[in-house]
């Protein structure tokens, strides 16, 4: 017997064209199948977020002595711990304008090349670039760009004339934070683009085409036609865009350690040091800290996709 | 027939499945033994040399042992060993310095009283790691905190350095003006990487004012920051940072760079560091070493006015090791330590990494090409009363913390003023 004669049929009598469908492959062989990826996704996703939950409750004394203190790391981190609230309010201001940032940047971009610019191809190239870096890469650049001395920032400022504005741009805390932000955009403004680019060619030509014919002009195009049939994008890399920002670390802990005096101190950062760097083994503090800012990303989400929703179909 | 071929498939798969996972094990010779290091200052050619040749002199009398360093920057270290060690992994021996005391605390190093031969290690070095009656570290580096000059540009300011090496305060600041006045960098000093280059001059100054007493109550939080003599140096100190005695990048330059900047591009008139100055200044200058002709001298930190010590130096000890609780080669790796911490051994260090060190060494006379800093280095000791430690061998949690972001990095990067310094080095530090 032909291994053909023992595939389930899908839609035809002819056993010579006979596919398979994976929606009624056996189950031991599914599991066998996907058994590995499973594996590693408990040992490394699922295994350590319930270890974080648990320690989260828990203080983990000398000796891998672990104690039950119930609320009280959560009470401290919310009463007690002044350093926290200002890892809080850097990330938000961070999160906020580094999203905006973000999504209105790479449609302009996007939208740019769409409409072909001179050197689209070669633009494209160029902010696309950057996202291939990693953040290390990217940090270091930036931290020489910024030098006070040799950094690319001041002595294009003393070249135009503009000496007075040089900086220490990631030794003040007025300027740190902004200055990552900045690193940070040039990095990944190139892939919101892209990701937008590709909405854009998605869009149906004869709705575009409909528009121009009626006369209607560029902005209003963008504001009443392309904005709102790209609106699911838009909410798509909002949330996404917010959740990586809320998570932010690399880049601030390249560039400037969360100094100065905390000015560019994160949440990632701040539970990084107290978990590695605070002369301790007990990561039930930080474990703390990192649950209840999971509870925060979440609660965030959930409000932003519910004020974001489309509640009306959009017809054309 | 269809399940009994499901289930043979599924069997299949899972034994492949089983067979990638956790591959065959590695073929092994029943008697190789491999004892496992993890360590810090890669970027120290020295080091290194040192570290391998006792390696190498380990294997030779140690035959079927195998030795394998595996190289780290300190603060991927740390990181490495906080999750390894808790896990009951880890390397058999590890680098460690002695404000690391969580290791001691956690249990996951070992007393070293009866693995190691302690007649080769200088009794106060060992005193470093000794807590509650038992030594958990070997100390191999001992350091003492220098303030590194430029000959030359100190020459060409017209000034000429005291008898004892020494300025006062106000000579000091006027020092610092008129090389800032005359286009020089001052003090060449950076914090982008590290949580304590930044304090040096004023915890130095704090040891000379308040004597050996009162400064370690002040970093063991008995002693306020407001005290009258802490305010006064602060007061000194921040008008040093106000005259312009840091680079601009203060707060970006790393301790690496921070060399470079002194004996090279664009140079700086002096630098405070650890002795530990040499394991990067004394490479070759293709390689960030200082050049041949630099001419580097020492003097000693400033008096400071009606100061309780002002012949105290800061001595410590920085590089260690020490052995993993949950090694199953505690003896070996003991053996290991002892390989590193001979005499000659000692004397190597001394003579190729220009670094003083906690083991026994008797080296009276030095020879090769920075003899002559090496006895100056010496010429910088008479006299002087040591303090064992620095402050972030004291401090901990918040108030270490507190120390980076505050002493080391935003007073003297002059975004403090001494009002604010005081209160958040106390709200972190002081226990009342």
């Amino acid at each position: 017997m032909r291994i053909l004669d023992r595939l389930p049929l899908v839609g035809t009598r002819d056993r010579s064209f006979a596919a398979i469908d994976a929606r009624r492959a056996n189950l031991g062989i599914l599991v066998a199948f996907l058994a590995p990826a499973l594996l590693v996704y408990a040992g490394f996703t699922i295994y350590p977020v319930i270890r974080t939950f648990y320690n989260a409750f828990h203080t983990i004394k000398p000796q891998g002595v672990v104690e039950f203190v119930g609320l009280a790391n959560f009470q401290t981190l919310l009463l007690a711990d002044s350093t926290f609230w200002k890892a809080v309010a850097n990330t938000a201001w961070f999160a906020i304008v580094a999203t905006i940032v973000d999504v209105i940047g790479g449609l302009l971009l996007a939208l740019c090349l769409f409409a072909r610019a001179p050197l689209a191809p070669l633009l494209r190239v160029v902010w696309f670039t950057p996202v291939l870096m990693s953040y290390v890469v990217v940090g270091i650049i930036w931290v020489w760009m910024y030098d006070y001395d040799w950094g690319l920032a001041n002595t294009v400022l003393r070249w135009l004339g503009l000496a007075a504005f040089e900086q220490s741009w990631l030794g003040q805390p007025s300027t740190a934070l902004w200055s990552v932000l900045v690193a940070h955009e040039w990095k990944w403004l190139g892939f919101n683009m892209i990701v937008f680019l590709a909405a854009l060619h998605a869009l149906p030509g004869e709705v575009l085409g409909a528009a121009e014919l009626d006369n209607c002009g560029w902005f209003a195009k963008l504001v009443y036609i392309i904005v709102p049939m790209l609106r699911t994008t838009i909410l798509n890399l909002l949330v996404l865009s917010f959740i990586g920002k809320m998570m932010v670390f690399d880049l601030i802990w390249v560039m400037t350690g969360g100094g100065p005096l905390w000015a560019t101190e994160t949440v990632s950062t701040y539970v990084y040091k107290r978990a590695f760097e605070w002369n301790t083994f007990d990561l039930g503090y930080p474990s703390a800290i990192a649950v209840l800012w999971f509870v925060i990303i979440l609660l965030f989400v959930a409000i932003m996709s519910r004020l974001l929703r489309q509640r009306d179909k959009l017809e054309f | 027939m269809r399940a009994s071929l499901s289930i043979r498939g599924a069997a299949a798969a899972g034994l492949v499945t089983l067979a990638v996972l956790f591959g065959a094990a590695p073929q092994a010779n029943a008697e190789d033994v491999t004892i496992e290091v993890w360590s810090h200052e890669a970027d120290e050619p020295a080091k290194v040399a040192f570290r391998e040749l006792a390696v190498k002199s380990f294997e030779k009398s140690h035959p079927g042992t195998k030795v394998k360093i595996t190289w780290y920057e300190k603060n991927p270290l740390g990181a490495a060993l906080k999750t390894a060690l808790p896990a009951g992994k880890g390397p058999d021996v590890f680098y460690v310095e002695p404000d690391q005391t969580e290791y001691i605390t956690a249990g996951y190093i070992v007393p070293l009283d009866d693995l190691v031969n302690w007649n080769n290690i200088e009794p106060w070095a060992r005193k470093v790691w000794t807590h509650n009656g038992k030594t958990y570290g070997i100390p191999q580096e001992a350091y003492t905190v220098e303030l590194y000059y430029n000959k030359d540009m100190l020459k060409k300011l017209g000034i000429a350095l005291p008898a004892n090496a020494q300025f006062t305060q106000a000579q000091f600041l006027d020092l610092v003006k008129k090389a800032r006045a005359a286009g020089m960098t001052p003090v060449s000093q950076g914090v982008g990487d590290r949580p304590y280059p930044g304090a040096y001059i004023t915890v130095e100054a704090l040891l000379r004012k308040l004597g050996p007493d009162d400064y370690q109550k002040l970093f063991t939080g008995k002693l306020s920051f407001a005290d009258p003599r802490v305010v006064e140096v602060l007061k000194w100190v921040k008008e040093l940072a106000d005259a312009g005695a840091y680079p601009k990048n203060f707060m970006t330059l790393k301790l690496g760079e921070s060399h470079y900047y002194f004996y090279s591009k664009p140079g700086a008139l002096m630098l405070p560091m650890g002795s530990f100055y040499t394991g990067r200044a004394f490479v070759p200058e293709d390689k960030g070493g200082q050049p041949q002709t630099f001419p580097l001298g020492i003097m000693q930190f400033p008096a400071m006015d009606r100061g309780a010590c002002n012949e105290c130096k800061t001595s410590t000890i920085g590089a260690s090791f020490a052995i993993n609780a949950a090694s199953k080669q505690k003896k070996l790796a003991g053996e290991f330590l002892d390989a590193m911490s001979t005499p000659e051994m000692g004397k190597m260090w001394i003579e190729t990494v220009y670094l003083q060190t906690g083991i026994k060494a008797d080296v009276k006379n030095f020879s090769g090409p920075y003899a002559a800093y090496f006895t100056e280095l010496m010429e910088r000791q008479k006299g002087e009363k040591y303090f064992i430690g620095q402050p972030r061998d004291m401090v901990t949690g918040e108030c270490k913390d507190s120390f980076a972001q505050v002493l080391n990095s935003g007073f003297p990067g002059g975004l403090l003023s001494v009002d604010q310094t005081v209160q958040m080095m106390n709200k972190a530090c002081f226990k009342g």
